[in-house]
């Protein structure tokens, strides 16, 4: 059987996209009444010994 | 770049720094030795394997109205915790925490989907920030008691929920020290109003084991703006799917096809479906094909449209299997 290559990309999405856990559009007010949260911090070390 | 000296000094000698951290983990361990914060850590593992909070005598009792419980159990931590950042400002405190110009949280004990955390708002803070304009309802539930400081807030009640929309009641409550609130977060969400100085909570909150989705709806008309994983697992799984397939990894395509078939969230048995027709057609259009065909499945629907969509581009797809939808 000669079956074609289906692209992903060209497979539609659910009517009702999914974001990752702890994503909102307004993150900042939810915080008063949610842990589910997920909060990123960039931190920069010095790495030069003085 | 500006260093201040303190800063400055460590960079040279940290002693001080691991001198600080010392004192702070033993003002740590002597609250653990005299509270009892080992059966909280007990009957939180009870809590997260599912058992229910009146089964949890202090947890009830830390999360009962006007009882004295809670504060009395916060209450040496914070002052020993306090006494060891007077004498080190830059030490750190070895409990998990967070905090910005609104708000401040201490982990105190987590165990799996459990966590108690110590939180406080600052009205100050609070009120620089723009008014909500949204509202999350999440598969968890949470109890929380005032422990200091008094605020108006609005309870937010889901009533009734659309695909792109929810009935949201407000229901305005006064917060004061000694309130408790327990709530189902999938229903109820909490909106803080204005408070004067810092509101003091202690919060306990169980995240569904079993998934789900958040929801974030417009204050204004209920409109639904945003939807998210309920469990990290979840998001983890959808991630791990999408890299099995920009890997073109054949071979994972039969476990993208059980995942595809499994109760769990639509958005990634969805996405699992596509990463597994991207990688073997015929296991992912006959996976795609027994998903159409159960009318109870959830996403039996969008399967139909795609397995017509892709039949009529590939014709020859119906030699891998005809599926009556």
């Amino acid at each position: 059987m000669n079956l074609p290559q289906i692209d992903v990309s060209a497979l539609p999405d659910l009517d009702t996209l999914t974001g990752v856990f702890g994503s909102l559009m307004h993150p900042v007010q939810a915080m008063a009444s949610d842990d589910t949260l997920i909060i990123l911090m960039v931190f920069v070390y010095d790495a030069i010994k003085g | 770049m500006k260093i201040r000296p303190e800063l400055q000094a460590l960079r040279s000698d940290d002693t001080p720094q691991r001198q600080a951290q010392q004192r702070l983990k033993a003002a740590l361990d002597d609250w653990r030795a005299g509270s009892p914060i080992q059966l909280a850590e007990d009957e939180l593992a009870r809590l997260a394997g599912g058992a229910v909070l009146e089964d949890l005598p202090l947890l009830t009792a830390l999360f009962t109205p006007d009882d004295p419980s809670a504060r009395q159990f916060v209450g040496p931590l914070i002052s020993k915790l306090c006494a060891g950042l007077a004498k080190a400002p830059l030490g750190l405190v070895p409990l998990r925490h967070f905090t910005d110009d609104a708000l401040a949280s201490i982990m105190l004990a987590r165990s799996g989907f459990a966590t108690l955390s110590l939180q406080v708002f600052d009205g100050a803070g609070m009120a620089r920030r723009p008014r909500p304009v949204s509202v999350s309802f999440s598969p968890s539930q949470t109890w929380e008691q005032v422990l200091a400081g008094s605020a108006g807030a609005e309870l937010i009640h889901c009533r009734q929920t659309y695909p792109d929309r929810a009935d949201l009641a407000v229901e305005p409550i006064n917060l004061r020290p000694g309130t408790a609130l327990i709530r189902s977060n999938r229903q109820t969400a909490l909106v803080l109003g204005n408070l004067e100085g810092c509101l003091v909570t202690l919060r306990l909150q169980r995240r569904s084991a079993s998934g789900g989705v958040t929801r974030e709806y417009q204050l204004a008309d209920g409109a639904l703006i945003h939807q998210a994983a309920g469990t990290p697992r979840e998001s983890r799984l959808e991630l791990t799917a999408a890299l099995l397939g920009r890997m073109g990894r054949v071979d994972a395509a039969p476990l993208l096809a059980a995942m595809a078939q499994e109760q769990g969230g639509a958005s990634l048995r969805w996405q699992a479906l596509r990463e597994c027709l991207g990688l073997d057609t015929a296991e992912g259009f006959r996976t795609l094909c027994a998903i159409a065909r159960d009318p109870a499945d959830p996403l039996a629907t969008p399967a139909g449209a795609l397995w017509a969509q892709l039949l009529e581009a590939h014709p020859q797809l119906a030699e891998v299997e005809p599926c009556p939808v």
